[in-house]
């Protein structure tokens, strides 16, 4: 899923502070399981915007709503009639949600309220780790389900580099090694021969080399 | 690191520093748990304790009830400081 982390709320605030009508818009899919985005965090982000207003001596009319999805037509049906009565919109969902919504609303100013970091898991309750870069050309079937392109630091493809020490990578002990994770789950598996085999240079044509992605089903 | 130096906002209030008049009270909102808390107050009444007047109770099914968004909107509504008893 996608993870976001909340911006500052200074940084939100200035960006906000100028209008007299807001609403704060949840996403209550992927950023909600990051608590972070969701429709309940945006009733709490509206509170607290509404209580620094009234700090500043501001008059400015926050409203909060959500809806499932930021990112697909059919979601917006029951939040159409607060939409289209903002004046300007705070989305806290990730920035597919944010640009939705102003594709949707051309002449509605939206700001983002989170930062979109990664497409990760979720490893335990409030802990999100990076495990997929969508690089268009998967290689997980001969890396022993181990993704080097997101969980290498150096995105090597034939095996670990210099760096690798007891199983963690140079950039911090906190990182492990992924070229260690594929070579103990390939042992596990009893598929070594896997590791001999030479990944050839990737395609990166089909990550964002080569401009933003599309995917249409002909049949749709 | 600078980016985790980033993230910390220096807590700041736009409101200024006012003298607190002398008959000032605090209102306080109180947030108890059904089985403990709550029924501890009861037990309170009925033997004549009393509690200032400036604390109002809310019973809840169990504070485990108590949500972020119920704390903000009681400040929202003016109330000075939330006591949750469970």
């Amino acid at each position: 899923m996608i993870i976001g982390e909340q911006k500052p709320f200074e940084e939100i605030w200035e960006m906000v502070k100028g209008h007299k009508q807001l609403t704060v818009f949840g996403c209550n899919t992927c950023v909600a399981v990051c608590h972070q985005g969701g429709n309940k965090e945006a009733e709490i982000m509206a509170s607290l915007l509404r209580m620094r207003a009234t700090q500043e001596g501001l008059e400015i009319d926050i409203k909060n709503g959500g809806i499932e999805r930021q990112c697909e037509h059919p979601f917006f049906e029951s939040a159409k009639a607060l939409l289209d009565q903002s004046e300007a919109v705070l989305s806290l969902a990730c920035g597919i949600g944010v640009q939705f919504v102003a594709e949707k609303y051309m002449n509605t100013p939206v700001y983002p309220a989170l930062n979109t970091t990664f497409l990760g898991d979720v490893k335990q309750d409030g802990f999100f780790t990076e495990k997929c870069q969508a690089c268009g050309d998967c290689v997980l079937g001969v890396t022993g389900g181990v993704c080097p392109v997101s969980r290498c630091c150096k995105r090597l493809f034939n095996g670990p580099c210099g760096g690798s020490s007891n199983g963690k990578c140079e950039i911090s002990k906190d990182i492990d090694c992924a070229w260690q994770l594929v070579v103990d789950r390939l042992q596990a598996l009893g598929k070594m021969d896997d590791y001999e085999k030479l990944v050839p240079i990737k395609d990166w044509s089909k990550d964002r080399a080569g401009g933003p992605r599309s995917f249409k089903l002909e049949d749709f | 690191m600078a980016i985790d130096a980033e993230k910390i906002e220096q807590p700041k209030s736009p409101e200024k520093v006012r003298d607190v008049p002398a008959d000032w009270k605090a209102n306080i909102i109180a947030f108890a748990c059904h089985y403990c808390a709550f029924a501890a107050a009861d037990l309170a009444g009925v033997m004549r304790l009393s509690y200032p007047s400036n604390v109002k109770v809310v019973r809840l099914p169990c504070t485990g009830k108590l949500d972020q968004i119920y704390l903000l909107r009681a400040f929202e509504r003016g109330v000075d400081g939330v006591f949750a008893a469970g």
